[in-house]
């Protein structure tokens, strides 16, 4: 029983970075853009939460700066890529490699410091002490309820059920006929792909302030890649990208255990597994359920620029 | 009289290339300008990594040991663009080449020629194979290869380490293999054989795709997919044949790196190289015979981060300048686009 609270515990711990990143990489790609940097505005947002926390000893604040980190550098791909219309992918390649190269550079004096200061699980009295599931649902830190309820439910309940929802959902399957009636696409496009960027940093300092707690260079070690793929497999959904999110934490927690509890596999192949899984996961769907496809399917003016005048 | 600005549906080369250089200039001069507001003298820093690195024999060799994996990769990227396919996976690819190319150098007992001969077959096969599954499920499901040939680049780094600090390890050192007893021959200081073998890779590949039929169906099913199959050519066979190829040079970059660098395979003896390749073939907008110039303009862009070090700058300073540099490029291509007419009303 204690190895079920224990796996649980640690995946939707070990879950959250990626649910967080995936969660912002859909907001981006449902209006249309391709974010590849998320794993430099990770390694970005990792930086300025231990950065912020060591100066305020407030992981609030150092959440809240890493937010903040990662929508000035969202902003800036958002120009490029909304307003100049320049190559997604390579701008979206440009941005992982200055965050990674950048964090790395400025957080020498930060590597293999822990955190001052952590988000602390926080037991609801009563619920806590369900056995077994109430310490996995509910003693975790603060953030963990932001990650699989508010912003999932918020953000589908925006997506799916209002006006500007909806809007926005145009502006990602066609652009051309958003803006004939009268959506300003541009407006959208970097208010959204701003606000992913923003998320993304957010995981990041979730990284370092909740989860491992402390920076390193390679700290992030493909997180943000494999947060891109989960938006595959989650059908670009905010609901589903936060479950995909708790899956893959429960590959990683399954590979704690295994390290843990000494299973005779050699922990490079253990720490193989969420990429070895990512690549299954988003191969096998597309095989397996062909009716699943058209639901799943990615927003039609996905990766394309819009130009007004061009027909 | 009245100005307007028009956006083209093609680009001159010239005005590309000029884009390009803009956005180079302006990178080193964002980079000059950090550099001074963090208390260094730039214009020093360049002097140094201009004398040690441009004016000076040995100086000149690190260029070329650094330019061979370079170009390579970046002909790996540059061969993917043909047919419309980014290989971001080069650094996996590079590193599954290094990999057989050390275990067939230390275990299979061969004369050293022969040794050779079949460490750059495995290298090549063995990049091939580490792209084999991005390739399949791009083909026959549509899956992107973005995303499936990069996630392959982590479990062959991992791998590497595996194998380099578990069972193959050396006992002396315990973070690399033995030294591999096959080596390609050096005919200039630390630059081998290796090296023209990769310059006239790259020469042999353009002339094939510049004018064979195959090479000229796998340009057209690049630029537009729907033609090309209208037209009876077999997109997806070239589409796999490409991909493959791809990979395989990678590998080959990763073969070329034991047998002539390093001689032992080691963690992280990618190196980022195939990251940086991606910036290489951007660079030399997806020409074949362009990647051995945008490669020797990168090599000493890394090179001169490896000088910076012992000025108490780290390499990653380096990595987030390619980073601008790419990001300048992106941008200036597009303009490239662009061009201000005037219309006589």
């Amino acid at each position: 029983m204690d190895l079920i609270t224990g796996l649980l515990t640690t995946a939707f711990l070990a879950g959250g970075v990626l649910a967080l990143a995936a969660i912002g990489e859909v907001l981006a790609e449902r209006v249309g853009i391709v974010n590849l940097g998320v794993e430099g505005l990770m390694a970005m947002g990792a930086l300025t939460g231990i950065a912020a926390v060591t100066a305020t000893h407030s992981p609030v604040l150092g959440f809240l700066a890493a937010l903040a980190v990662g929508a000035i550098f969202g902003a800036v791909f958002a120009f490029a890529t909304v307003m100049v219309k320049a190559n997604q992918v390579l701008c979206g390649l440009a941005l992982t490699l200055m965050g990674t190269g950048l964090a790395q550079t400025i957080g020498r004096s930060y590597s293999g410091m822990p955190a001052v200061a952590t988000f602390e699980p926080i037991a609801i009295p009563l619920l806590s002490d369900i056995p077994i599931l109430g310490k996995a649902f509910f003693s975790q830190n603060i953030l963990i309820y932001l990650i699989y309820l508010i912003l999932p439910i918020g953000l589908s309940y925006l997506m799916f059920y209002t006006r500007h929802g909806m809007n926005m959902r145009a502006v990602g399957e066609n652009p051309a006929a958003a803006d004939a009636a009268g959506i300003s696409v541009n407006k959208i496009r970097f208010l959204y792909v701003t606000a992913g960027a923003a998320l993304a940093g957010g995981a990041g300092a979730y990284l370092t302030l909740a989860f491992v707690p402390s920076w390193s260079d390679g700290v992030i070690a493909g997180r943000g890649w494999i947060a891109v793929a989960l938006v595959i497999f989650a059908g670009y959904r905010p609901g589903m990208a936060a479950l995909s999110g708790l899956l893959f934490g429960l590959i990683t927690a399954l590979g704690f255990v295994g390290q843990a509890r000494g299973w005779p596999v050699a922990p490079a192949f253990l720490s193989m597994l969420p990429y070895l899984g990512t690549l299954g996961f988003i191969i096998v769907p597309v095989i397996a359920w062909q009716k699943m496809r058209r639901a799943m399917a990615a927003p039609a003016a996905l990766g394309e620029p819009y130009y007004r005048n061009v027909r | 009289m009245a100005y307007r600005i028009q956006r083209l549906p093609s680009s001159t080369p010239l005005i590309a290339f000029a884009a390009r250089v803009i956005a180079v200039v302006l990178a080193l001069l964002v980079t000059a300008l950090i550099l001074a507001v963090t208390g260094h003298n730039p214009v020093e820093l360049a002097g140094e990594v201009l004398s040690s690195s441009l004016f000076d024999s040995f100086g000149l060799q690190d260029l070329g040991v650094i330019f061979m994996p370079l170009m390579l990769t970046g002909l790996s990227v540059a061969i993917g663009q043909q047919i419309g396919a980014w290989n971001i996976g080069a650094e996996g690819q590079f590193y599954a080449g290094a990999f057989a190319a050390t275990a067939i150098g230390l275990f299979i007992p061969a004369p050293v020629w022969l040794s050779l001969i079949l460490m750059g077959v495995g290298g090549f096969a063995a990049g091939a194979i580490w792209i084999l599954v991005p390739t399949l499920a791009k083909a026959y499901a549509d899956v992107s290869e973005l995303i499936s040939t990069l996630l392959l680049n982590f479990v062959a780094a991992l791998l590497v380490y595996y194998v380099a600090t578990g069972p193959w390890h050396d006992r002396m050192t315990n973070s690399a293999t033995p030294k591999v007893p096959a080596e390609i021959p050096e005919f200039w200081g630390a630059i081998h054989w290796g090296f023209p073998v990769a310059i006239l890779l790259a020469i042999v590949l353009a002339l094939v795709l510049s004018n064979t039929k195959w090479g000229y169906e796998v340009r057209l099913s690049g630029s537009n997919p729907s033609a090309a199959k209208y037209a009876g050519i077999p997109v997806r066979r070239h589409l796999i044949m490409v991909m493959l190829l791809s990979g395989a040079i990678a590998g080959f970059a990763g073969m070329l790196e034991v047998a002539g660098t390093v001689h032992r395979l080691q963690g992280g003896i990618s190196n980022n190289y195939g990251y940086i390749g991606i910036m290489v073939a951007v660079l030399a907008r997806g020409s074949l015979v362009g990647v051995i110039f945008t490669g020797a303009f990168m090599a000493f862009i890394q090179n001169s981060g490896i000088i910076l070090q012992t000025q108490g700058l780290t390499t990653s300073a380096v990595l987030a300048m390619t980073g601008l540099i790419l990001f300048l490029t992106a941008i200036g291509e597009e303009l490239s686009y662009y061009r201000v007419t005037r219309d006589r009303v």
